[in-house]
């Protein structure tokens, strides 16, 4: 009934089609809500992330009060993960939900309970994929710290979610968390995660939404527009970038026209979970 | 009367159609957005057949706003369309089915668990994170075979079980007993399904799950029952049979003769306690009627009327002068 119906509806396909195509369009020009040209979003993008990646981390310790780390458990909890999956994190630069998945599979606490062997253990591959090089150095850096750095599961990549570097059909789960809102065409970022994925496979988003509900969102925006850009100012000494930040949640489409986005890509049984009240959104959907 | 109200509703559409509508009772929207709590974290409402009206409710004014815009549209589209846009749906209700359907076979091995649905996963050729999307991932396990079971019996009982030449209490006992053999290869694991099954999030599918067994069970036995007796009804045969399951998981007799043994006696007190109830309320002299039934409740009613006077008077050590009435009463 749902996406299909709403997004094709018999007639208004075309009026539909181009009211669609016109606010894809308008995250492909949008910078925040600067309006730029297609071929340059993704330099302005790339600027912006070489900028904040010493800080980053820091950065979304103090912005989301410590949340932003329940908020990838909850990610990781939903992909549950399995020895011997095929993983791919894009836009994951500094790790955080690649070394979350790496513990879910590895922890001793959890092969204790199930009957995991060995060899499926070792078949393991978590890829990172950044555009970025400078947070992917970041998050190696990190990787070196936890003692995973000549670890074989983890698999550094630098690469565009739009025209990844994986063949078909060859991962079990692809999760981006964070980074959807900063690719510049969302509908090819979507059709090649379908392409990667196996029969089986789950595509699982976590990005910053739409909140609804009035005195709530009045906050919210109050907190976005004056906390945050000042916060960037303080901490990372970049107030343009988290200005950028704050507009570009804004600018990104609500939870429900995503999710249409997503069933539009190919995916079936796509849902969506609200956290804190719409602040950030899990989108999730099943290859078929 | 689930049954029959089923298949009321689809209009003869056949058993299968009938526990589709039982099993997925909403096919519905496939966005499902979360209700949000005063909390921090919300959790989803997620699965299929829990689909909230909120998602509804959601997509609904995105369609009056179309049709609302296609009034000069023409409706040639709609056929084809509509076909296609419940297909895609229905396909994941039947993936799960079949890796469901695929994982049973691990089980005796590997217990209800994400390993044996994963296993099952390899087996239909789909990858196994698709275990992780299911809701409640176990249990969604063992619903599944429950619903199996109850379509296998219900199979049975259409396909012609010489159900009439046996008395009620007969009946009862060889269905009950059809549907727990069916459980026979799982016996091993069964104690995890029960303690899955007795899970506060589970605990209100699987009672509906016993209550549609048992309703079925007490149809196909022809009850006619209304009001208060059909309650009382179920309610003493989902005892009976939980307390057989019980029974049967420590069992170790050949072929799990203890199991039907202790079966028929529960089935045999049931209906004595029937008859005991009926007793109470139904006959002239109630307080001797009581007595009678406190005192001999071990046996039938067709027993030796002279036997349970004899038990009346040697276990009291009294004989009651006026014991003659008695004996008129129970004679009469």
């Amino acid at each position: 009934m749902a996406l299909r119906s709403v997004s094709r509806r018999l007639g208004s396909r075309i009026l539909n089609h181009r009211s669609f195509v016109a606010s894809l369009h308008s995250h492909a020009t949008s910078f925040g809500f600067q309006e730029v040209k297609e071929e340059d979003k993704s330099k302005l993008v790339g600027n912006v992330f070489t900028n904040v990646a010493s800080s980053y981390d820091i950065m979304n310790d103090v912005m989301s009060g410590g949340l932003h780390r329940l908020w990838k458990e909850r990610l990781v909890g939903k992909l549950s993960p399995f020895a011997g999956m095929k993983h791919l994190d894009v836009a994951g630069g500094t790790g955080d939900v690649a070394f979350r998945i790496y513990d879910a599979i590895y922890s001793v606490k959890r092969r204790a309970l199930q009957k995991v062997d060995e060899a499926s253990l070792e078949e393991t591959q978590i890829y990172v994929c950044d555009i970025n090089p400078n947070m992917l150095n970041v998050g190696k850096q990190r990787a070196a710290e936890r003692g995973l750095r000549d670890n074989k599961s983890l698999v550094w990549v630098e690469g565009n979610a739009e025209a990844l570097s994986f063949d078909n059909n060859s991962m079990d789960g692809y999760t981006i968390a964070f980074g959807i809102r900063n690719v510049t065409h969302i509908e090819k970022a979507l059709a090649e995660a379908y392409r990667v994925l196996k029969r089986g496979g789950r595509f699982l988003c976590l990005e910053l939404s739409h909140v609804d509900i009035p005195i709530f969102k009045n906050l919210y925006d109050l907190y976005s527009f004056q906390v945050i850009p000042h916060l960037g100012e303080l901490i990372a000494g970049d107030k343009e970038s988290y200005q950028y930040l704050v507009e570009s949640v804004r600018r990104f489409p609500p939870q429900e026209k995503f999710a249409s986005m997503i069933a539009d890509a190919g995916f079936e049984k796509v849902e969506y979970e609200n956290l804190v009240g719409g602040v950030v959104a899990i989108h999730s959907g099943i290859k078929l | 009367m689930y049954r029959t109200a089923a298949k009321r509703l689809l209009g003869g559409g056949g058993a299968f159609t009938a526990t589709r509508l039982l099993r997925f009772p909403k096919l519905r929207s496939t966005i499902i957005p979360s209700s949000y709590t005063s909390g921090l974290c919300t959790s989803s409402v997620g699965g299929n057949a829990e689909s909230p009206m909120g998602g509804n409710q959601s997509v609904n004014p995105n369609q009056s706003d179309h049709t609302a815009s296609s009034s000069s549209s023409t409706s040639t589209g709609e056929g084809p369309r509509r076909d296609e846009s419940r297909k895609p749906r229905a396909e994941f209700q039947e993936e799960q089915a079949r890796v469901l359907s695929a994982s049973l076979r691990h089980v005796p091995r590997l217990g209800w668990t994400e390993e044996a649905m994963m296993a099952g996963s390899r087996d239909v050729g789909v990858s196994p994170s698709i275990v992780g999307s299911f809701s409640r991932k176990e249990a969604a396990l063992v619903e599944f075979f429950m619903d199996e079971c109850l379509q296998l019996l219900m199979d049975k009982i259409d396909s012609g079980l010489d159900l009439q030449n046996l008395i009620p209490s007969a009946r009862i006992a060889k269905l009950i007993r059809i549907r727990l053999e069916m459980q026979v290869p799982y016996m091993s694991k069964w104690p995890q399904a029960l303690s899955i099954q007795a899970h506060p999030l589970n605990v209100a599918t699987s009672f509906k799950q016993r209550a549609m067994l048992v309703d079925e069970i007490w149809h196909a036995v022809g009850d006619g029952a209304s009001d208060l007796d059909w309650y009382v009804k179920r309610t003493i045969l989902g005892g009976v049979y939980s307390t057989t399951e019980i029974y049967m998981l420590t069992d170790d007799s050949l072929e799990h003769r203890d199991t039907w043994a202790f079966l028929d006696d529960r089935v045999k007190d049931a209906f004595d306690l029937k008859k005991s109830i009926q007793e109470v309320f139904c006959t002239r002299h109630r307080s001797w009627s009581w007595e009678i039934s406190s005192r001999t409740n071990e046996w039938s009613y067709a027993d030796d009327v002279q036997k349970k006077w004899w038990y009346y008077v040697l276990k009291d050590h009294t004989f009651r002068h006026d014991s003659a009435p008695f004996l008129h009463n129970i004679l009469s």
